[in-house]
């Protein structure tokens, strides 16, 4: 008896935690979770168009052509909003201008969009300290 | 021996007066030629596949790109056929102000209204991404009116130079400015047809007349006429002359405008530049030279292609085309491009833009250095803006005809802005319902009260205490500020005494947006909104919490691009780049960013307004064909003066106003007078839906809550627990207080009973 009770308190805890009443529907935050997690692995064609502009900016951003490489990031930036790589070279940009401030805003950006790749991660954070020592 | 003296004299004098005239050309020569009125364009269009386009706007824009339809293999720049899904389009070459691009050409391939694939067929070679050219919108004229585009030498092509000599002066490389030979023929064929056949004018005689004479016919102007002739041929090379001459020639004129020089003719009439004319299109502009009017193949098709035909019979007769092509091109139609109209073609726009350019140049210098101006403006979404908002106007007039006027200056009225959130790019601006009626900016001039739109700020201010999950009073209160007493009342009765952030904003609760505002502090209110870029005089008013204050609609749509935008204001930009006629940069603007709330902040206020869209005022969008996530806000004033909708995804925004000028009352809301504008407008720009959702930034957590306390939900206890974004610092840290976990016994009740229902 003692024993089925046990099990029984054991199932019914399993039990409790498994099948936590789900969010009404209709009331959970409109849907964001469903839409936010819609955010595709597989890159849109919009997506895949911003990033071939991304690396023409960056192109034009090595060889020292600092405003033509911010009108073809924005142009990607247009495109899809959410690369964050295009912060952090509008953010190089601005800076190699001499413009820490504006730097410094889309530095910000890139470490949202970014904050997900460890690897880019690492140069949105060296980026800030250069913007920082800039400002100094 | 007089004689001699006499001819001696003569000659002394006229070499005196060649002097003399030469220094007169010298000067107009070295000086500037001609006034080249400023251009303004659009942005350039990218195509990519996988895009969803609006395909009539679509040819709409090749059509004022100058693209011309054939029935063959599109062969030459600006040559577009279309045979079923796929499109063969010629590109145009591609000047912009950081580089060139020759055009070459495309194969579109659509699914219904997708790109499926762009293909380069000379090569084979798939394309990810194109771009169209700017288009031109609007010329900053000047007295003249000209319309002139200023070519070289080298850019004519051989046979439009062959053309036109054939055409005019056949034997110009053979003279000296007059030619006696040429001179003597005219007089023979007008003697034997007794009519004024053929004029004798050179080249160099006709420039000398057009750009130094006055028009009437006197011996002494025939004479200066001669002499400075042979003066120009003295000073400048045959080439020089001929430049000029090809720059300067009358070709034509729509309206008020002349069409002057064979570079802007080629655009005119033939949509291309001037090399890439061909044979029968550069014969057909130099027969217009003799009369551009008559001949114009706008006015008589046919005899445009007779004249044309006589060009292409004497350049075939001086040898300069063989029988061939003379055979070939006897044959070729007339093929002009459509007549598009001159004129602002976003006039609200381009008011907007030349106050930004007057702080630049000068007007004269706009009308004459012949700047190419670029800009942010998205032609096709303007015309869907112009378009929107038109019908939607007529539609409400339809609906309740109380709101026709038969005075123009009087009727009902409406305003659309349309911009890119993060980049602050102004895509369309339609200031007004016509420009032609009133000129009278109600996106950048118009202060207008913005009732419940203006509620996302207030909001947004008590966000460092209050949740989305919070609970604010409904209760019918009053309110006093100077000595006056207030009581504000719901638009809609709400029977909930307590309401949630979240619900109180989506379904636009006055009194419970009060209650909070009241709390949040109405100064704090004032500072936020000031800090989001209005600048209208705010006061510390309860009432500012139902956006009592008149605000700038381009201010308000700015500020909303912040919440769009990880709560970066972007500075609102029209002009991108000035570029001079030498192609040198002489202004360059980029977007500009400020960051003005959190991006946890704007996160979730932008997830509050997607709940205006799902289920409150504006749950009308999803019956309006708006299938993608949208957040936004309806706005509408006391006696339903103003009506408004902002919406927006993370790739685009817009706002509609709609209102009578003098404050009438439209006897709509928001939700039936501005909503279906927008709808109408985001269905006709698929281009820029993206269809994405704003990711969840750092600072925001997600938690499970009861619906009746705000509190962290306790499971099987509350009835009704919600999933909702907090920000980090403002989690609700206690469990529910209304509702008590049921005991063990009950609760294994209820599991047993769930696991028999599930199974």
């Amino acid at each position: 008896m003692l024993c089925s009770i046990g099990l029984g308190l054991a199932v019914v805890s399993c039990a409790i935690r498994t099948s936590a009443p789900p969010p009404v529907p209709g009331q959970t935050p409109s849907g964001l979770v469903d839409e936010a997690a819609r955010s595709p692995d597989q890159p849109t064609p919009r997506a895949l168009a911003s990033l071939g502009l991304t690396e023409q900016g960056r192109l034009l951003l090595e060889s020292g052509r600092l405003d033509d490489a911010i009108s073809i990031l924005e142009r990607a930036l247009s495109l899809n909003p959410t690369n964050g790589r295009n912060y952090y070279y509008l953010s190089e940009a601005w800076l190699s201008k001499g413009n820490p401030l504006q730097a410094d805003e889309f530095n910000r950006l890139a470490a949202i969009y970014l904050k997900e790749d460890s690897d880019w991660m690492v140069r949105v954070i060296d980026q800030r300290e250069r913007i920082r020592e800039r400002k100094r | 021996m007089v004689i001699a003296l006499v001819f001696l004299f003569g000659g002394v004098g006229a070499l005196l007066y060649c002097c003399h005239l030469s220094a007169h050309i010298q000067k107009q020569f070295s000086s500037r030629r001609w006034s080249i009125p400023s251009r303004v364009f659009s942005d350039i269009t990218l195509l990519y596949p996988g895009q969803t386009l609006n395909l009539p706007l679509f040819h709409e824009k090749l059509r004022n790109l100058g693209y011309q339809e054939v029935s063959h293999v599109p062969l030459h720049k600006g040559e577009l056929r279309t045979a079923g899904p796929i499109m063969e389009l010629f590109l145009h070459d591609l000047a912009l102000p950081s580089r060139n691009r020759e055009g070459f050409p495309v194969m579109i391939r659509f699914l219904q209204n997708r790109i499926e694939s762009i293909v380069r067929p000379d090569t084979g070679k798939p394309l990810p991404i194109i771009e169209l050219e700017p288009e031109e919108i609007m010329l900053f004229f000047g007295p003249e009116r000209e319309r002139r585009q200023l070519i070289s030498i080298s850019q004519a092509p051989q046979h439009l130079i062959c053309a036109v000599l054939a055409a005019e002066d056949s034997r110009f490389y053979q003279h000296h400015g007059i030619d006696l030979r040429g001179i003597l023929r005219a007089f023979y064929i007008n003697l034997r047809h007794a009519t004024l056949r053929q004029g004798g004018s050179t080249i160099t005689q006709q420039l000398a007349k057009s750009y130094f004479l006055t028009p009437e016919r006197t011996l002494s102007r025939k004479l200066k006429e001669l002499l400075m002739s042979l003066t120009m041929e003295v000073m400048y090379e045959k080439n020089e002359i001929l430049e000029i001459y090809l720059n300067e020639i009358y070709l034509g004129h729509k309206a008020s405008i002349s069409i002057n020089g064979v570079g802007e003719a080629s655009y005119f009439y033939f949509g291309k530049s001037v090399n890439e004319l061909l044979l029968s299109e550069a014969a057909t502009i130099a027969g217009l030279i003799k009369g551009p009017n008559y001949y114009s193949p706008y006015v008589d098709r046919e005899r445009c292609l007779n004249r044309r035909n006589v060009v292409l019979r004497a350049m075939h007769k001086n040898e300069w085309i063989s029988d061939e092509e003379l055979q070939a091109n006897l044959a070729t139609p007339v093929n002009t491009v459509e007549l598009t109209k001159y004129g602002k073609k976003a006039p609200y726009f381009i008011d907007y833009l030349s106050e930004q350019l007057a702080a630049l140049y000068p007007p004269q210098a706009l009308a004459s250095l012949g700047y190419s101006i670029y800009t942010t403006i998205d032609t096709q979404v303007q015309m869907a803006a112009e378009r929107a908002l038109a019908r939607g106007l007529a539609r409400l007039e339809k609906s309740n005809p109380s709101l026709n006027r038969s005075e123009p200056g009087k009727r009902l009225e409406g305003a659309v802005i349309v911009m890119q959130p993060k980049t602050g790019y102004i895509l369309a601006m339609v200031g007004g319902r016509d420009y032609s009626e009133s000129q009278f900016n109600r996106i950048t001039q118009a202060r207008r009260q913005s009732g419940s739109a203006f509620k996302p700020f207030v909001f947004l201010s008590g966000l460092d205490k209050f949740t989305p999950a919070s609970l604010v009073s409904n209760e019918p209160k009053s309110y006093e500020f100077n000595g006056n007493k207030w009581q504000p009342q719901n638009y809609e009765p709400v029977e909930k005494v307590r309401l949630r952030l979240r619900t109180a904003l989506a379904k636009s609760v006055n009194r419970a947006t009060v209650d909070l505002a009241m709390q949040v502090g109405l100064e704090h209110i004032v500072s936020i909104a000031h800090r989001f870029g209005l600048s209208t005089p705010l006061k510390p008013y309860p009432s500012l919490a139902l956006g009592a204050f008149e605000v700038i609609p381009l201010e308000l749509a700015r500020a909303y691009c912040a919440l769009a935008a990880d709560g970066v204001l972007p500075y609102p930009l029209s002009l991108k780049e000035v570029v001079n006629e030498n192609g040198g940069i002489v202004e360059r603007r980029h977007m500009t960013i400020e960051s003005v709330v959190s991006p946890a902040k704007a996160f979730i206020i932008t997830s509050m307004l997607r709940s205006t869209v799902t289920e409150g005022t504006a749950r009308a969008l999803k019956n309006m064909g708006i299938t993608f996530p949208v957040a936004g806000k309806t706005g509408t004033t006391n006696s339903f003066r103003d009506a408004w909708f902002i919406g927006y995804t993370p790739d685009i925004l817009a706002l509609v106003w709609v209102g009578f000028d003098n404050g009438d009352s439209i006897r709509a809301p928001g939700s039936t007078a501005a909503l279906p504008i927008w709808a109408d407008l985001m269905s006709a720009i698929p281009e820029h839906i993206s269809g994405n959702w704003f990711q969840m930034p750092p600072g925001v957590v997600k938690r499970i809550v009861c619906s009746e306390s705000g509190q962290l939900a306790i499971p099987n206890a509350c009835p009704e627990p919600i999933e909702e974004f907090f920000l980090v610092d403002v989690v609700p840290a206690q469990r529910c207080p209304l509702h008590r976990p049921a005991g063990l016994f009950k609760r294994i009740i209820e599991e047993v009973k769930d696991s028999y229902k599930n199974r």
